[in-house]
């Protein structure tokens, strides 16, 4: 087990391209990372670099106190599991998930005892025999984090590992993912664009944004605290609404011409993007911060979903209600915005306002 | 990008064995076809004299190199057009029948493994004048033949076996081409009223011409370097120099002649043609993979 | 097919079964003519129908003396014939496979230019510079030699883009995690790469193995020893006799012996030849 280190890491292509400018992130003994960011924001980079599958170009990255930049892969005491499982066609599952142990001159019966073990913590025993081909999605899934594990490694590296398996599988494969995790207590990263995969997964999440850890924290931290504009945006669904607004004397000008004004008590005067959580909006009759006019009704059963505007604000606003509502289209509902709900971030730093 | 390995060392040993046999019997071999090119040698390799281009233009001046480049557009036309024409249509009837396809391809793509010398002689012995069952029959039909004396009688011969050989390759690469047309295709066509033989000229034939551009020049290659075997093992060019395809002449000039100059010219020249026809291949293959 | 149209579909197998025919009559006439003794031949037509004299022929054949100025048996030229095939057919698959391995997974000074060298020899075949190679394998007194026969031929153009592409299919992600289980260059070469490739390998032997057997100027032009003829290149000394001398029957049956390998392989291991035929005009 062990404690990972990254210090100013970043990489550089040859052609210039900063993919990623430095990320500083200390992953303690037996935790759980999630990276998580949209498509190109250079989160599989990153776990690649922690791999060695991908050249460190800036900075450190040390295992256990180790510094590693110049290891090889198999030198690294890591095991990672890929997009595509990347399960060896021509080998049995036995095969497989004894290879890197055979690669590292283990003597053939602890190689036996050793994959039995772990196909029995993973239901495999059954399958040690086949071939991937004839295993379904979910247990080559499977036999592929039983590849990882043989050689109890320091690190668990994980590449969306979920993301070729259907919504049902996936969610299962999660928890089963946590179980075994804290089983074990490796310390492991995980790199997924899935926001609720991360949020239900991770002791930490790092929040990644063009090669940049825009924040790092635990999953309700980043719920309740999210440090800019593209973290709230982010964690959370439906996401959540923000507006461009301006705070001028105690007073949230939201709106072209000061069409809604909402009391509050700010230091800070200027432009700022205010946000508010869909399920954190208050419908009531009288005594409304604001109106929205009904646009499309989404009812799922146990909440729905309002989507809709305010007269004279040009951005569209999401409602989530518990339970089945059915207002009119077009019809107006009355909100309230209760204040400790409130997210203001600058909206010149995209920073969070106190 | 692919994942690569870092060593420096382990690749050079790798290709060098590769590298050495090209070297060794590929190009310093050319290299030396090009340099003799521009020189004369007598024929017993005592004397060298440096002629530039005097073996070209000698070539280019040599009526029986020109007979030779008519003859080898001659054969490589006819073997190319019958070849695929004849494929084509065993094709086309083996595409309709469901059962027994296989079996009926098994019996069609044989001959591809025959050497093209042995098909030669498999030949002559049908057409040879004093004794071959062919032979005999057309003369009853009245029809004289003699490839011995005749040269129109010695290149319909060499067409014939180098085409029976070929068909088995055109035949394969049509019937594939030909499954590889959508059926759904097919049926709209019919549900449009179109019958079978006007569904094969307007939907399955232009969709098969990239199939058949390919094995043109396939067939044209074959005809020009693979013959070889058909033409030596039969009639050795003859009559006269009725059947002397360039590679033939390259050869027999060469090691019959002992003109190594003109040889070495010819061989280049031949070099430039396959080039030439390296290119078209390539650039058709982008083609055909686009389509 | 869409209609069910009877005559259609009996005009097909008939212009078929014609083809058939017209495929196989040389074979027919060829069988026909090594049951006969020499003599048959020469005065009239040549035989038609079996004769009696077909274990004389064969047996002479194949283990005395093919015959017509010929005097090995056709079982030591069939040996020559399958050492060659052979060594060739093994010979390019293994130095393309491991060429094709070093340009794809590793990077080296000159790697292009590597490839461009064996992307040459498509466009020199023996036939066109046959007269300078037969003087370099005259230096290097490979004349009238197993190593002769086959080491000229084995560098491979074609058969080191069918690797190259083979490999460049490969999954990165499947490489990756090799490299992650502690696989080096060699071993991820033995464990991996080389069993992925089966198909490919063996379906390029087929057609190598016949493109070996069949070679024909090459071996005529460096073998002037007959313990080193092939089956192939004997047909043409067997012709060679003074016209009128030649014993047909024993040239049939020494010509369908040398067919028979190769015929054998594609039609005992036809879904390989054909995919070997595809592959490797890709």
């Amino acid at each position: 087990m062990a404690a990972v280190v990254l210090s100013k890491v970043g990489k550089k292509y040859p052609n210039g391209f900063h993919a990623i400018p430095a990320v500083d992130l200390d992953i303690k003994d037996g935790e759980f990372i999630v990276l998580v960011g949209p498509s190109g924001c250079g989160k599989s980079t990153l776990l690649r670099m922690v791999a060695g599958l991908e050249t460190i170009t800036n900075g450190e990255l040390s295992i256990n106190g180790t510094r590693m930049n110049d290891r090889e892969p198999a030198d690294r005491d890591i095991a990672m599991v890929f997009q595509s499982y990347a399960l060896y066609p021509h080998m049995t599952v036995a095969g497989n998930m004894g290879y890197g142990l055979k690669n590292r001159g283990v003597d053939k019966e602890s190689i036996e005892k050793k994959v039995n073990e772990v196909a029995k913590m993973l239901d495999l025993t059954h399958l040690l025999e086949r071939k991937p081909k004839q295993l379904s999605g979910g247990q080559r899934q499977r036999v592929a984090m039983g590849r990882a594990m043989v050689r109890d490694p320091q690190v668990f590296l994980f590449d969306e590992p979920l993301s070729n398996l259907d919504a049902k599988l996936r969610v299962q494969m999660r928890v089963e993912i946590r179980q075994l995790q804290r089983k074990l207590g490796t310390t492991t990263l995980y790199v997924t664009h899935d926001q609720v995969e991360a949020m239900t997964l991770a002791d930490r999440l790092v929040v990644l944004n063009q090669g940049h850890a825009e924040q790092i924290g635990s999953p309700l931290e980043l719920y309740e605290r999210p440090a800019t504009p593209f973290v709230a945006a982010f964690i959370g669904s439906p996401a959540m609404n923000l507006f461009s607004a301006t705070l001028d004397s105690n007073n949230l000008i939201l709106g072209e011409n000061e069409s809604v004004l909402l009391k509050t008590q700010h230091e800070f005067n200027g432009p700022v993007t205010w946000g508010i959580r869909p399920e954190h909006l208050v419908v009531c009759e009288q005594d409304a911060d604001f109106k929205m006019r009904v646009k499309a009704v989404e009812s799922l059963g146990a909440e729905t979903l309002i989507y809709g505007a305010i007269d004279g604000v040009n951005q569209d606003l999401v409602l989530r209600l518990s339970g089945p509502h059915q207002p009119e289209i077009n019809s107006e509902i009355g909100l309230k915005a209760p204040q400790d709900k409130w997210h203001l971030f600058d909206a010149n730093t995209q920073q969070r306002l106190p | 990008m692919t994942v690569t390995f870092p060593h420096k060392t382990l690749p050079w040993l790798l290709v060098a064995p590769q590298l050495l046999v090209t070297l060794v019997f590929f190009l310093w071999p050319a290299g030396q076809a090009i340099e003799q090119a521009f020189y004369q040698e007598d024929a017993f390799g005592l004397s060298r004299e440096f002629v530039a281009f005097e073996n070209f233009i000698e070539l280019l001046q040599d009526p029986y190199y020109y007979n030779s480049i008519g003859v080898t557009l001659v054969f490589s036309m006819a073997v190319a057009v019958s070849g695929l024409s004849i494929a084509l249509v065993l094709a086309t009837m083996a595409d309709r029948i469901i059962r027994g396809q296989m079996v009926y391809q098994t019996l069609l793509i044989w001959p591809y493994a025959v050497a093209p010398a042995l098909a030669g002689v498999l030949w002559w012995i049908l057409f040879d004048p004093a004794q071959g069952p062919i032979a005999l029959w057309l003369e009853y039909m009245g029809i004289e033949w003699d490839h011995f004396v005749n040269g129109g009688d010695a290149m319909v011969l060499v067409v014939i076996a180098a085409t029976w050989k070929q068909i088995s390759y055109n035949f394969l690469f049509f019937l594939a081409g030909l499954q590889a047309i959508p059926r759904s295709l097919i049926e709209a066509a019919a549900i449009d009223g179109a019958g079978p033989v006007r569904r094969f000229w307007d939907i399955v034939f232009p969709l098969l011409s990239p199939t058949a551009f390919f094995l043109l020049v396939m067939n044209i290659v074959y005809a020009f370097f693979e013959t070889f075997g058909v033409i030596d093992a039969t009639t050795a060019g003859g009559p006269g120099q009725s059947t002397k395809i360039l590679v033939y002449k390259v050869y027999e000039d060469g090691f019959v002649g002992l003109d190594l100059g003109g040889s070495a010219a010819q061989s280049v020249i031949l070099m430039m043609i396959v080039g030439l026809m390296t290119v078209v291949q390539f650039r058709f293959i982008e083609r055909r993979v686009q389509y | 097919m869409i209609e069910n149209r009877p005559w259609l579909t009996f005009i097909s197998h008939s212009v078929l079964i014609l083809g058939i025919i017209a495929v196989a009559l040389p074979i027919w006439v060829a069988i026909v003519a090594s049951t006969h003794p020499a003599e048959a031949f020469g005065q009239g037509s040549v035989p038609l129908w079996f004769g009696n004299y077909a274990t004389e022929t064969w047996q002479t054949v194949l283990f005395s003396a093919a015959g017509n100025g010929v005097d090995v048996p056709v079982w030591k030229m069939m040996f020559n014939s399958l050492v060659m095939a052979i060594a060739i057919a093994f010979g390019k698959i293994a130095i393309s496979l491991i060429s094709a391995y070093a340009i794809v997974f590793f990077r080296f000074p000159f790697r292009s230019l590597c490839f461009w060298l064996i992307f040459m020899t498509l466009m020199l075949p023996v036939e066109v510079r046959i007269l300078p190679t037969y003087e370099v394998v005259a230096k290097l007194n490979l004349l009238n030699s197993y190593t002769g026969l086959a080491l000229p031929l084995i560098a491979s153009a074609t058969a080191t883009f069918l690797f190259r592409q083979a490999f460049m299919a490969m999954p990165g992600e499947l490489v990756e995690a090799a490299r992650m289980d502690g696989a080096g260059p060699v071993r991820f070469f033995f464990d991996i790469l080389l069993p992925l490739t089966r198909t490919n390998i063996a379906a390029l032997f087929v057609i190598l193995f016949i493109y070996g057997w069949n070679q024909y100027l090459w071996p005529l032009l460096i073998t002037t020893d007959d313990a080193y003829y092939t089956l192939v290149m004997s047909i043409k000394r067997m012709v060679s006799v003074a016209d009128g001398a030649i014993e047909w029957n024993s040239i049939m049956a020494t010509t369908i012996l040398a067919m028979l390998p190769p015929v054998a392989v594609v039609i005992g291991m036809q879904k390989m030849f054909v995919k070997g035929l595809v592959d490797s005009e890709k």
